[in-house]
């Protein structure tokens, strides 16, 4: 830390006073928000930062002057914070953090106009992030991460500030898109139900007027959401409207996107192109890809099994995420596994018309009769053994899910396919509907 | 470390105690090396609580009697109000309410947050008036009684009524019976739940009379006996330093305690020696005794080696301290109120007593001796006869019962012991006169205006006492000991706990020997009740109400409150009380002084007895709220400077309470039976104590039971060591379980009971795994999920710990029953990710992860495969979702076969066949007869095919599958909750 004399402190505290008031006071929301981003690491706030911990009288400067002591609660926060985020104390700067946004938000709370919803964006944003350096922090020391769920329940009183009618109510999905970031890392996914609703079924407000910016982080969470309810029709339109609108610069963003919208197409029946895939880096879904491709089920169950541990996101175990980050850290966290593995019925589907084309080509008249042993057969090539009992069953789970039309013949051991469209596709409906 | 820590703590303290000692010295104290010592208390006392006025007028009085000045005062003004309060009713009901208030603060105490309230209102409206002020301090001691009323009430009301205050005083100077008893049963849960609110009330007081009891019985003890009590201590202490600062009279005995508590510290700091030597006492606890008291003396009359003093110089210095807390505590009728209290408080008494039974028998009956001494102070301070003779009768009586539950109970040894000890009056006393000794020495506490030991000497005496009669020939005995005593100078030199009580009780014998003899067995029954209290009924304090004892605690009170009117002090103090209300900054101060005393101590008490320690920092955090309230109420530099050195000495006095404990911790009946006590007057008195303050490991109980089977009962109070049982025994209650050819009810009953044992024991270890393994076992064979549940809950918390367990194999089971029965997606990804390599090598999770695909794919013959080849019990689990696969299956079945499937293959695939016997041929016509009745039920349509074979035709039976009703469903989806059925049972 460079050494800050005391005139100098002095003056950076009171110049930082004063930057605060007038942006307060000329209503410069991007100024507040400069003075506001701990995360941004701005030189200005550093030096501050060094010059508080130096003067470490600042809350009499507060004091000195009305101007400053309107606002002396919520700054004597900022700057315990900023000192405790300085010298590396995440926990009590998160501590601190938290008063002074209570503290701004109750200012918020009482300026008519929306002009500082950035402000009130960043400092959102910073108890989030304080939150997850600070329980960082806590599980370093051996202490339960606690703090992330008091940034939950600290963003959920500015969503009641913002859900109302009225001007302000145009930042209520930035809080909400905060609060699903914490509930996916704290693995409270439940908890999102309440904040649906109530974006979901205000009709003052047409979602269409919420920033750009929000509505695709929202259709992004939402979508995981239906992912996980298996509700893939609904998960497709959601993840389609946040790849629709995202950012097509932002590449990363599209990727975390395509990471959900691939398995919901792909249990859709929508197979993604191969150069999709790898535009934006997506190489493990390319055995599933292939395997869906040539019903290959040896090739899928291969590709689940070596991605296993990145399809199973652990989503609940945000604390073990934190205690094992170095084992967890391999994990893609998506969560998708589940979803893959219903693709197994598609591949078996791929596989019976494999079959039924080759035999096909051999002997058209016959070629809608397959018999399990040749199944059977077929799976042994692939390295997978079932028996005849058990080829049955998949053929039964085919035929009742769609996927397969006719019917088997449990005497004669053989399944009878419709004449007509044998294999339907799906086209964008899911199995078994 | 501890003890660094309060040496430190302590050291400040001391010095001041010190150097006030001196300055008392110098002034007031010039005659006899004994005033010399007693000077030092009192010097304590005066600098920490007493304010120099009181100072002054002790001056006044006599050098040697610091104290007796004030006893003297009260006295005249008791007299005056005794005789009011005998005589009229009015007066009495004036001294009331303004006991009262001062009762309220206890309550408040106990209560802390509710009381408070009371407190402050019942305090200002009496308070205000000078004389109701002085009076509640007298009504503090009282207060014992007040308090049923008073927290009924929580008004004047209450106190108005004479006979609700009386009662009070009754059980208050009886305490040690009604108020061990309703400590008790407050203590146990079931008694306590049985108890009116009174009486509850009175557990809470009595907690904090235990408290302070807890203290006088560790100084006169030497601290071997009282390891929880220190705790108390502190808390009534600080409560009382409130009180004293607000009446000057009551800061006199409170200031008494202090100077002893400060020497407690200071032993403390030691306190490493200190709590050696305390076993050391135990053990041999005469001669060391002794010692100690000599070298305290001797300590405490070089002023300035006390500071530097060794342990045993501290444990001197306390026993010194003691012996002028007792002394300025003799004036002070509180010490009535303190005996009881004490005496209440079972654990406390029984560990006390054992301590004197082995080691003191003979300084039981000293101490008894010392007791009855202050009980002749009190008659002369009372100056109303009549008034003791009650109280001694309200105070037999209570006694009496406890006493006698509490011999049956488990005390019987100790009655044994002290009987020979204390036989010297009575045979059935003796045992009594033992555990009295003991309940003098929780008296002692209280007195602190009066020596302890004379505190401890009058409650012995009047322990002894039958009847009204004999208490009033004891009171009348006791009387003309303390007046002679004060007169000789004597009260504070001599040695109460010496002093025979035959001397007393002679005279008193000679006036009434039935009477003491009578009296001395309440107290020991009271004792002895203090164990087995908890458990006792109610009913018991009931006697101790009796409207003379109220009357006899009425008048002492008066005469209490009489001294605090006429000083000066107490009537500034209320003003500045009302001032203060307004002035927070001092209460702050004094806040913050106190915190950082008791800080320290509290470490200390951590590192030597946890149950002490717990109690202490609950009472400590009760106090604060009604010492800081006190605080604010003493807004003169001279009462802050006072509450400041009164609340250093308190926390010498826990320091040294605790190194007290420290010792006893050894004797582990005791420190169970402490801890159990302790923890019931948490619960009741500290309610509002936050939980994660407590020191949990301080409260476990180690159980003695060596029964291996134990029905299971939902405890509904602190658990019963007698009724636990330790790990061995659990082990053999475990395998016996096991083995058991019994049906699971009886196992589950048992394994819940072997549980609540391990629990309430905590004990984590691999027999709590292994005995929820069993019981999670048990229960999916019976198929009992919600047991099932409980068990993994607990067995992941377990395993979490690191405790060695078949980890693997419960994996299995969750994995399965999230699969199958939770069906919830993100917990099912989340405990398969949490699955390392090893876990899915094992078997059972490979099963189980392959039981998960088959379920998620519909796969049947995988399903019914697995089913038949699961290892452990996953089959238990599996077989809960049977039903639903199977219907699933014949769903797919129908729709996607035709024209006909065979119900012999589908009884082969779907697990019919051989789940009903054994033989090959008769498995599958079991199967099958079972599989088309399963599938008739299920609405399936079955003919015969040309071969006669039973056939499921599928094209029908696509249709017309249903899924029946469970017989046993009911629409709320619990069974169990069934209406006939609860009709039936009802």
């Amino acid at each position: 830390m460079a050494y800050v004399s005391m005139g100098e402190a002095h003056r950076r505290i009171t110049e930082y006073l004063n930057r605060f008031c007038d942006a307060v006071s000329y209503q410069d929301s991007s100024m507040l928000c400069r003075l506001l981003s701990f995360s941004s690491n701005s030189p200005s706030l550093l030096s501050l930062a060094d010059a508080l911990n130096v003067f470490q009288d600042a809350s009499s400067l507060i004091r000195q002057s009305d101007k400053f002591s309107e606002y002396g609660e919520i700054l004597a926060h900022l700057f315990r914070s900023l000192q405790s985020y300085r010298v590396g104390n995440l926990v009590e700067a998160y501590l601190a953090f938290e008063k002074f946004a209570n503290a701004f938000v109750q200012e918020f709370r009482n300026w008519e106009s929306a002009w500082a919803l950035e402000a009130l964006y960043v400092v959102c944003y910073e108890v989030r992030i304080l939150a997850e350096k600070a329980d960082k922090e806590l599980t370093s020391n051996g202490k339960s991460p606690e703090k992330l769920k008091a940034a939950g329940s600290l963003l959920m009183k500015v969503f009641g500030v913002l859900a109302g009618k009225g001007p302000k109510r145009v930042g209520a999905l930035y809080v909400t898109c905060q609060l699903f970031k914490t509930y996916f890392k704290l693995g409270t996914v439940n908890l999102c139900r309440s904040v649906i609703r109530s974006i979901e079924t205000a009709r003052i407000f047409d979602f269409e007027e919420f920033p750009r910016r929000d509505k695709v982080t929202y259709m992004y969470y939402t979508g995981r959401l239906e992912v996980f309810n298996e509700n893939f029709p609904a998960a497709d339109t959601k993840l389609s409207y946040a790849l629709q609108h995202c950012n097509p610069e932002r590449e990363r963003n599209i990727r975390m996107i395509l990471k959900y919208l691939i398995p919901v197409k792909l249990s859709l029946g929508v197979i993604p192109k191969d150069e999709l895939l790898q535009k934006y880096n997506l190489h493990e879904y390319m055995n599933v890809v292939q395997a869906l491709r040539k019903g290959d089920l040896r090739l899928l169950r291969h590709a689940l099994q070596e991605h296993e541990d990145r399809y199973v996101f652990p989503l609940t175990s945000y604390c073990t995420y934190l205690h094992l980050n170095c084992i967890v850290a391999v994990f893609l966290r998506s969560g998708v596994y589940l979803v893959l593995e219903k693709l197994e019925l598609q591949v078996y589907q791929r596989l019976m018309k494999k079959i039924y084309i080759i035999q096909k080509l051999s002997d058209p008249a016959r070629a809608h009769q397959l018999k399990l042993e040749v199944i059977a057969k077929a799976l042994r090539w692939l390295e997978i053994d079932m028996d005849l009992d058990e080829v049955e069953c998949i053929m039964t789970i085919l035929i009742y899910k769609n996927l397969v039309k006719g019917y088997l013949a449990h005497k004669s051991k053989v399944v009878v396919l419709s004449k007509q469209d044998p294999f339907p596709k799906l086209n964008g409906k899911p199995v078994g509907s | 470390m501890n003890q660094g820590g309060n040496t430190q703590t302590v050291a400040p303290l001391d010095p001041n105690p010190i150097e006030k000692r001196y300055g008392v010295e110098g002034s007031q104290v010039q005659t006899s090396p004994y005033q010399y010592s007693t000077g030092s208390d009192a010097a304590s006392w005066t600098t920490h609580s007493v304010d120099n006025q009181v100072v002054q007028q002790n001056g006044n009085y006599s050098n040697s009697n610091y104290y007796h000045p004030q006893p003297p005062v009260p006295a005249t003004g008791n007299v005056q109000e005794t005789s009011s309060s005998t005589s009229g009713t009015v007066n009495v009901a004036q001294d009331y309410s303004a006991y009262t208030p001062y009762q309220t603060p206890s309550d408040l105490q106990n209560y802390s947050n509710t009381g408070y309230t009371n407190y402050y209102s019942g305090c200002y409206q009496q308070q205000q008036p000078s004389q109701p002020y002085t009076q509640p301090v007298g009504a503090y001691q009282n207060t014992g009684a007040p308090y049923s009323s008073f927290q009924n009430p929580g008004s004047y009301a209450g106190t108005a009524s004479y006979s609700g205050t009386y009662y009070n005083p009754a059980d208050y100077q009886t305490t040690t019976g009604g108020y061990q008893s309703t400590a008790y049963n407050s203590q146990t849960a079931g008694g306590y739940v049985n108890q009116t609110p009174t009486s509850s009330n009175q557990g809470n007081y009595t907690s904090n009379p235990y408290q302070n009891y807890t203290p006088d019985a560790a100084n006169i003890h030497s601290a071997t006996t009282a390891t929880a009590t220190p705790v108390h201590y502190q808390q009534n202490y600080q409560q009382w330093p409130g009180y004293y600062s607000q009446t000057e009279v009551p800061c006199a005995p409170g200031t008494e305690n202090l100077p002893a508590t400060s020497a407690f510290s200071q032993s403390f700091p030691v306190a490493g020696g200190v709590a050696s030597e305390m076993p050391a006492s135990n053990g041999q606890p005469a001669p060391s005794y002794a010692q100690n008291w000599r070298q305290e003396t001797d300590s405490s009359q070089p002023p300035p080696q006390q500071p530097a003093a060794a342990v045993s110089a501290s444990n001197n210095a306390y026993w010194m301290h003691q012996t002028p807390s007792q002394q300025a505590h003799y004036p002070v009728p509180p010490q009535n109120h303190y005996q009881s209290p004490l005496e209440t408080k079972p654990l406390y008494e029984t560990p006390i007593q054992g301590h004197q039974r082995a080691t003191y028998p003979q300084e039981l009956n000293s101490q008894a001796s010392i007791h009855q001494a202050p009980l002749g102070y009190r008659q002369p301070t009372q100056t109303t006869p009549s008034v003791d003779t009650q109280r001694v009768s309200k105070i037999q009586i209570p006694t009496n019962p406890r006493i006698a539950s509490n011999l049956p109970s488990g005390y019987t040894k100790m009655n044994k012991e002290r009987s020979p000890a204390g036989a010297t009056q009575t045979p059935a006393y003796v045992s009594v006169s033992m555990s009295n000794p003991k309940g003098h020495t929780s008296a002692m506490p209280e007195p602190g205006t009066f020596p302890k030991a004379l505190c401890g000497f009058v409650e012995r005496a009047f322990a002894r006492c039958k009847d009204d009669k004999e208490k009033a020939s004891c009171q009348a005995a006791l009387k003309k000991i303390i007046t002679q005593a004060t007169n000789d100078g004597t009260i504070n030199t001599r040695d109460w706990d010496i002093e025979p009580l035959s001397t007393v009780l002679n005279t008193d014998v000679t006036n009434t020997e039935s009477s003491s003899a009578p009296i001395s067995s309440l107290q020991n029954k009271s004792p002895t009740r203090r164990p087995k209290s908890r458990w006792e009924p109610i009913v018991e304090s009931k006697p101790f109400v009796k409207p003379a004892s109220t009357f006899t605690s009425g008048v002492k009170f008066g005469g209490w409150n009489h001294p605090n009117v006429n000083n000066k002090k107490s009537s500034e103090t209320f003003q500045k009380v009302d001032a203060v209300t307004g002035s927070k900054p001092t209460y702050f101060a004094q806040n913050s002084a106190k915190k950082s005393f008791q800080r320290p101590v509290k470490r200390q008490r951590f590192a030597g007895g946890a149950i002490d320690d717990e109690e202490s920092s609950d009472s400590e955090k009760e106090l604060t709220p009604y010492y800081s309230s006190a605080m604010s109420l003493a807004s003169s530099a001279d009462e802050k400077k006072r509450r400041d050195s009164r609340s250093k000495r308190f926390e010498k006095v826990q320091g040294h309470s605790r190194g007290n404990d420290i010792p006893k911790p050894k004797i582990s009946n005791v420190r169970r039976g402490t801890a159990l006590r302790l923890g019931e007057v948490l619960d009741e008195s500290c309610g509002s104590r936050a939980v994660e303050d407590m020191d949990w490991d301080a409260l476990t109980v180690k159980g003695t039971c060596q029964e291996i089977e134990k029905r299971y009962l939902r405890l509904t109070s602190a658990p019963d060591p007698t009724t636990v049982r330790p790990e061995d025994v659990l082990e053999k209650a475990l395998s016996m379980v096991q083995d058991s050819p019994k049906n699971y009810l009886y196992k589950c009953d048992q394994l819940k009971s072997i549980r609540q044992d391990l629990t309430v024991q905590r004990i984590h270890n691999h027999l709590t795994a292994k005995v929820y393994e069993t019981h999670a076992r048990f229960a999916l064979e019976a198929g009992d999920l919600t047991e099932y549940n409980q068990c993994l809950s607990q067995l992941k918390i377990l395993y979490a710990e690191g405790i060695e367990g078949c980890t693997l194999e419960f994996a299995a089971y969750s994995l399965l029953y999230i699969t199958l029965h939770s069906n919830n997606n993100r917990e099912l990804l989340s405990s398969m990710s949490r699955l390392s390599k090893e876990a899915k090598g094992d078997e059972a999770v490979r099963h189980a992860l392959s039981v998960r695909a088959a379920v998620t794919s519909g796969n049947y013959v995988m399903f019914f495969r697995l089913y038949k080849t699961a290892p452990n019990m996953n089959s238990c689990l599996m077989d809960l979702y049977v039903e639903k696969m199977r219907y699933k299956a014949v769903t797919f079945i129908s729709r996607s076969c035709r024209p006909s499937i065979p119900v012999s293959y589908l009884a082969q695939v779907l697990g019919f066949a051989g789940t009903s016997s054994e033989g090959t041929g008769e498995k599958e016509n079991d199967g099958m007869e079972e599989c088309s009745e399963w599938l008739k039920a299920h609405g399936a349509s079955l003919i015969a095919d040309s071969n006669g074979d039973m056939v499921l035709d599928t094209k029908a039976s696509s249709t017309s599958l249903f899924m029946p009703e469970p017989e046993d469903a009911v629409a709320h989806g619990d069974r169990y909750l069934d209406v006939n059925d609860f009709f039936t049972r009802t």
